[in-house]
């Protein structure tokens, strides 16, 4: 992937326009996730993306920002989150990547099984691989790569 | 979801009888879920036996917004209350039933019969 240098501020700022993939690095507040977002999903309606394709997307990028912001850097105002992104007329790719220790996904309790309806948390990585096509974490588990085909359905 | 943009949260508090109803219309997204849990968090602790959640303006609900809810009955079975969800969007209704929490919360299609029932 080509992409220039990451440049971290208060603001989303992205770098590498026209690259192959672009970047955004964000503080560690849940408020900067909207400006990832509406980056990727105004690419994505570009792309004519279906709405549940777009949907899809933003739970995905909600769920992995949250991760990352909350669990991965415990809302650290000096660690920052990366997103890099690639959307495409066929398929969208997004990779989330925090500054904090990571932690093993597979420990992760499974929140549909019964015993666990009743826990408010622990939702964000079910709800990523129910609505991905792919969600893959690295094996330190501070970094997930999604990606979501674009079914070309109105 | 036209634009797809983070629409603002907001929440209609009312009574419906004895019942205790929010409106939510928007984005349930991270940013904005605490606003639901204290809407909700309102009529808990007025001990309302019957909250009812009209989901049928919200556009947007991620695992944030599923907590605020879950979080409000729990606090609510301590005084044998309950939550009804209505008429939620199809997009809101998946997010739920992938979630499996349409089998802790009953969805009823309008707000008489979440009422009534």
């Amino acid at each position: 992937m080509a992409y220039g240098h990451a440049v971290a501020g208060r603001q989303a700022s992205r770098v590498g326009r026209g690259a192959l993939a672009e970047k955004m690095v964000i503080d560690s507040d849940l408020r900067a996730a909207g400006k990832v977002e509406e980056e990727i999903l105004k690419e994505a309606a570009r792309h004519g993306y279906c709405e549940a394709c777009r949907f899809a997307i933003r739970l995905a990028l909600e769920e992995g920002l949250n991760n990352a912001i909350k669990h991965g850097n415990g809302f650290d105002p000096a660690k920052h989150v990366e997103v890099i992104y690639q959307v495409g007329p066929r398929e969208t790719s997004i990779t989330i990547i925090d500054q904090g220790r990571g932690f093993d996904p597979s420990s992760v309790p499974d929140p549909r099984a019964d015993e666990n309806l009743e826990k408010p948390c622990g939702r964000g990585i079910m709800l990523m691989r129910a609505y991905m096509d792919e969600v893959d974490f690295s094996p330190k588990g501070n970094t997930v790569r999604m990606v979501k085909r674009n079914t070309g359905k109105a | 979801m036209a634009g797809q943009v983070r629409k603002a949260l907001t929440l209609e508090v009312r009574q419906a009888g004895s019942a205790g109803v929010v409106r939510a219309s928007g984005s349930a997204d991270i940013g904005q879920c605490e606003k639901l849990l204290a809407a909700l968090d309102q009529l808990v602790a007025r001990r309302t036996a019957l909250i009812v959640l009209d989901l049928t303006d919200l556009e947007f609900i991620c695992s944030q917004g599923l907590g605020a809810i879950i979080t409000a009955h729990l606090k609510s079975r301590h005084h044998k209350g309950q939550i009804r969800l209505v008429n939620p969007q199809p997009a809101v209704r998946e997010v739920l039933e992938t979630a499996r929490l349409t089998k802790l919360f009953p969805i009823f299609n309008d707000l008489d019969e979440a009422v009534r029932a």
